[in-house]
């Protein structure tokens, strides 16, 4: 009996010791008083993965908080507007040149032209490359202290779209490492500073009193990043946090009305067929899956009313696609369901997706019933992603619920439909090979004109549902908790902004 | 295996620290070999990990492949790492490119904290669980035995349902507690709350079992008779039956460090379940390798450490073979006993009955979150499913494995565990390991499997087993009337079916009933790696799994399962409480 309490002593000693393993860095903080001041609490929903380097995931957090921005702005339109640059104009198929704003970076030093320069040959050289450079090649040159001129190896219509994305914000000197890392601490140019970063669950930014547009209303962002929707709606709920971004659908109902905020998404959920192997090889069998799928069953269910019955691959976070859109004609004829009973005799189709998105294993589940009733057997494959996309790219399946981002960095929607639907697009789920489809989407790419651009790239998505590759089913929408008080928060549809010079606690 | 012979000498200590070194060693090669067992391309993981939205395109899986070097193969990485542990440097990880060090020990240090607030918790209900027998026992009035159902009904709660409604009541309503993050004492307590209560339900239940007979000791008829205080025979009682459940401390409490991972993201605590998942889903190896080998140093550690402790308490006797063995008075089985296991196994029977009589796969999207009604007497999940045939549909599925599971995990742990000195060193370090990891390399190996997450959990499902195999049997061992066996002649065999094996049996049963749901659960949490059942079989798991995020919204979707889970363990755990009464 004289070793228990001993034993337990040295227990209850070790506690206080390691009570002082709370997460790093709070110690300023006075726990959940945190916020006092007119400081935002903003809870983000990815926890950033290379310590906010803008050539990962990371890079919408840098525009999200309006820390770092690039040369070119998106507006409301998704046409680009000036953020660094205060003009540009195009010189030739392949030169623009852009006139540059008087800026401070928020370590003090100005903006010139071969801050600019410096910028973006490094994103340029950075390994992998940055998404939104994938189809360009970019020169950029000082030609005085506020001018840039940037060069394209072949003709780049929406470069001043490009420019928008937050990877290729413009740092200052100090940002880029030997090494290739890069750092926004305190290097951006944004109305926000960062000015403490701990791993991957917090960050504390300061107002940049030198911002060129402004002093920022707000003093100060505490971010927490907490992965988990539910704990998300659950920091908002409790007072913890003022904006909670991406609330689950089945977690918003919980939300009062006036902190729930809908905001259409870039993001379409469809069904894509594998028309490179299997049962989906025969455009009746895929023409019958087409029929007997029904995307607005889910709008209610799934998506608690949370998303829009799908249009076509762009829904209405694209604005110029409805007023755009081509009829879908010439489609091949629907197999009847005894058709597909004979057809598929004895093989099931393989009905695949993942658990990234809590969503699409329940929306499979809807669809497996209406497709049985359409005459097939399914038999679902549900992973993680990563754990599939290897598969998935080799074809072993035959149908997919896949939700996929529609606008990427370009705020352009031609690279979408290359890398997904061209012969040659290197996530080709669907293993599309049409000539059409092809010939469609080479022309979109090459179009300059905005607007002309814009109805060849709805012809394409026309030519792409004809071959009935892949069936949209919604439109989702994104849901953000904002706690009431809480004025000028941004709701982008393409996810980048959130936080800016009007944001602040009322 | 290694009958002892009650001697004074002291067993050597090499077999048990090569074990631990080797077992340790066989952990860490598998895990620096995932990628290529697996044959998943890390490139791919990690510039998925990087940017979700990123094309994998040959030229960029390239890049990614250079930057980390993987054409240098696994030994080259796994030379690399070692060499510089001694400096204490574990390389950067492939994902952020940051030094991995300072990141695992961040997440050890949380984990490590909330663990220690779950112990305390355990402890705790331990406490309360045994409190009527303890209290009875050492007043010399425990004429009953006890059903054990309390704790069956608390050590079958789900720590994850129970982790939401702490986090929603009392973070979100009431607002006593923060609702999530981590970020001083008072976020300590719900999630410790949600881990310990379970636990200590557990180990109370075990302990609770072995009291009686600890009371049924001549010493303690003698301390009554002198009249020794009560409270000094219920210590002796404790110390007496202790050494026997500590052990199991291990992969109840320890290895909630590495996986708590359900808890740790509801709670949002960055702890190092969540790092070692996140790092093995990315195949980021450098990081992966340190965690690992964090929780095989913890496991070996804390074993040492337990060890040490049993020694402590039970101390000489152990040694010498002065210690007679622990063996149950005839209790009368419990009134309510019967009644129990009636109500709970008629209406489980009901249920499935009803259950299998219904569609479980009809979805309609129009009855979604149904709540109870005649048409759907337990309400509709998300989907408009009827939520008694899918109740009634999993039942069999999933009592089947969870028992099968269980089975060959015990009979493995009590064969290891006849072994100490050889599995010793195996079982703390399988001890902590969560099973997720071995999903993984078996997903990876075997691809998406209906058995996979049965070999999964099997795998590392064995060591409490055991771990209290082999601490019974070394009680058992240093007691009397082996040393009486073994002068009259008795082989081995004989001394292992008539002493040994009685001895272990029972407690080692009530131990794996009481285990069975956390079985059913951690089998269901293997199914994002694609491993058991694909949806939308209806599997008691999974029921609670995908309900989870409606538990506020509907709770009737989550009441069902974790009420039909609470109902079979505790017919499992009475019903051997039953067989008991009825064998002696």
């Amino acid at each position: 009996m004289r070793t228990t309490p001993r034993g337990l002593i040295a227990a209850l000693a070790l506690t206080p010791l390691l009570a002082g393993c709370f997460a790093p860095g709070d110690s300023g903080g006075t726990g959940a008083g945190a916020g006092s001041g007119g400081r935002l609490r903003v809870a983000l929903a990815v926890p950033p993965v290379q310590a906010l380097s803008p050539y990962s995931n990371d890079a919408t957090v840098l525009s999200k908080l309006s820390v770092a921005e690039g040369l070119t702005a998106l507006d409301k339109n998704g046409t680009a507007k000036p953020a660094l640059a205060k003009s540009w104009k195009q010189d030739d198929d392949t030169t623009w040149t852009f006139e540059l704003r008087k800026a401070e970076f928020q370590d003090g030093t100005r903006l010139t032209a071969q801050s600019v320069v410096n910028a973006l040959d490094h994103a340029g050289q950075a390994r992998p490359k940055p998404r939104v450079l994938s189809d360009v090649t970019l020169t950029a040159k000082a030609e005085d202290a506020d001018t840039v001129t940037l060069t394209t190896k072949s003709p780049d219509p929406v470069l001043p779209l490009r420019l928008a994305s937050p990877a290729l914000a413009v740092l200052s000197a100090k940002a880029y490492a030997e090494d290739g890392a890069v750092s926004p601490v305190g290097t951006g140019t944004g109305p926000f500073r960062i000015t403490r970063l701990s791993g991957k669950t917090k960050a504390a930014l300061d107002r940049f009193d030198g911002y060129w547009g402004g002093k920022a209303k707000a003093p100060g962002i505490d971010v927490s990043w907490v992965a988990d929707g539910t704990a998300r709606a659950n920091a908002l709920r409790s007072g913890e946090a003022d904006i909670a971004e991406w609330i689950p659908t089945a977690q918003a109902k919980l939300l009062d009305n006036d902190t729930r905020h809908e905001v259409p998404s870039v993001r379409t959920d469809s069904l894509v067929l594998n028309t490179g192997g299997g049962l989906f090889t025969d455009a009746g069998l895929r023409a019958a899956a087409r029929e007997a799928v029904d995307g607005s069953a889910l709008v209610d269910s799934v998506f608690g009313g949370y998303a829009d019955p799908a249009q076509g691959l762009f829904g209405p976070a694209v604005p110029w696609a409805a007023g755009k859109r081509v009829e879908v004609t010439g489609r091949a004829e629907a197999a009847t369901t005894a058709q597909v009973k004979a057809e598929t005799k004895g093989r099931t189709l393989r009905l695949a997706t993942y658990t990234n998105r809590a969503e699409l294993p329940e929306a499979a589940t809807v669809l497996q019933q209406q497709l049985e009733k359409a005459g097939f057997t399914v038999k679902q494959d549900v992973r993680e992603y990563t754990q599939m996309e290897a598969d998935l790219l080799a074809g072993k399946y035959d149908a997919l619920v896949f939700s996929r981002v529609t606008l990427l960095d370009t705020g352009d929607a031609v690279d979408y439909l290359a890398s997904d639907f061209a012969g040659e697009g290197v996530y080709n789920i669907a293993g599309l090979k049409d000539t059409a489809v092809d010939k469609a989407i080479r022309t979109a790419a090459a179009e300059r004109d905005t607007q002309r651009r814009q109805e060849k790239i709805m012809r394409a998505e026309a030519a792409i549902l004809r071959t009935d590759a892949v069936v949209p089913l919604v439109h989702e929408q994104a849901v953000q908790g904002i706690a009431t008080g809480v004025e000028g928060v941004i709701l982008d549809p393409r996810e980048r902004s959130l936080v800016d010079v009007d944001t602040r606690v009322g | 295996m290694s009958v002892a012979h009650p001697s004074g000498a002291r067993p050597s200590l090499w077999p048990a620290a090569a074990g631990r070194v080797l077992a340790g060693a066989v952990l860490l090669g598998a895990v620096a070999l995932l990628p290529w067992l697996t044959g998943a391309d890390p490139a791919r993981t990690v510039l998925r990990a990087r940017s979700a939205d990123q094309n994998p395109t040959a030229a960029d899986l390239a890049a990614v492949r250079e930057q980390l070097g993987l054409d240098e193969g696994p030994f080259a990485h796994l030379t690399r790492w070692l060499g510089g542990l001694p400096r204490g440097d574990a390389g950067v990880s492939w994902v952020s490119g940051e030094p991995v060090m300072p990141q695992v020990g961040t997440a050890l240090s949380v984990s490590l904290t909330l663990m220690l607030g779950a112990l305390a918790v355990t402890a705790l209900v331990a406490a309360l669980v045994c409190a009527r027998t303890v209290f009875l026992g050492s007043r010399r009035r425990l004429r009953r035995d006890r059903a054990g159902a309390t704790a069956a009904v608390l050590a079958a709660l789900p720590k994850f349902l129970l982790a939401s409604v702490l986090a929603t009541v009392c973070g979100v309503w009431w607002g006593w507690f923060p609702s999530s993050g981590w970020e001083g004492p008072r976020s300590m307590v719900l999630p410790s709350l949600a881990l310990g209560i379970p636990s200590g339900a557990m180990l109370g239940g075990l302990l609770d079992q072995a009291l009686p007979a600890a009371f049924h000791e001549p010493w303690a008829r003698t301390a009554y008779a002198v009249g020794l205080p009560p409270g000094h025979i219920a210590r002796d009682a404790l110390r007496r039956t202790l050494p026997g459940m500590l052990p199991q401390l291990l992969p109840t409490v320890v290895a909630l460090v590495g996986g708590a991972v359900a808890v740790e993201k509801i709670f949002d605590i960055p702890g190092l379940g969540r790092l070692a998942l996140e790092a093995a889903v990315a195949q980021d190896l450098p990081v992966l390798q340190t965690a690992t080998l964090a929780l095989v140093l913890l496991g070996v550690g804390a074993g040492i450490l337990v060890r040490a402790l049993r020694h402590a308490l039970l101390g000489r006797p152990l040694r010498d073979g002065a210690l007679p063995a622990l063996h149950r008075p005839p209790l009368a089985a419990p009134r309510s006993l019967r009644w129990i296991i009636a109500v709970c196994s008629v209406a489980l029977l009901a249920l499935v009955t009803a259950g299998l009589l219904r569609d479980p796969l009809q979805v309609d999207t129009a009855a979604r979150l149904l709540p109870p009604s005649l048409g759907h007497p337990l309400g509709t999940d998300a989907l408009g499913r009827d939520l008694l045939a899918r109740l009634g549909h999993g039942a069999l599925r999933t009592a089947g494995v969870a028992l099968a599971v269980t089975a060959v995990s015990a009979v493995t742990g009590l064969l290891l565990g006849m072994a100490p000195r050889a599995s010793a060193g195996p079982t703390e370090v399988v001890s902590t390991l969560p099973a997720v990891l071995t999903g993984l390399l078996i997903a990876g190996v075997t691809g998406p499997s209906v058995w996979g997450a049965a070999c999964a959990v099997c795998v590392v499902g064995w060591s409490p087993y055991a771990a209290q195999t082999a601490a019974l049997l070394e009680q058992e061992r240093a007691s009397g009337h082996i040393a009486a066996s073994v002068a009259l002649g008795a082989g081995r065999l004989h001394l292992l079916r008539r002493h040994l094996l009685p001895a272990v049996l029972p407690a080692l049963l009530r131990n794996a009933l009481l285990r069975l749901p956390t079985t059913v659960l951690v089998l269901a949490s293997l199914g994002f790696l694609g491993l058991g059942e694909q949806p939308p079989t209806p599997e008691w798991g999974r029921l609670l799994s995908e309900n989870q995020p409606y538990a506020e919204l509907a709770p009737w979707t989550v009441l069902g399962p974790a009420a039909a889970l609470v109902a079979l363990s505790v017919v499992a755990v009475t019903g051997s409480a039953l067989g008991r009464g009825k064998g002696e």
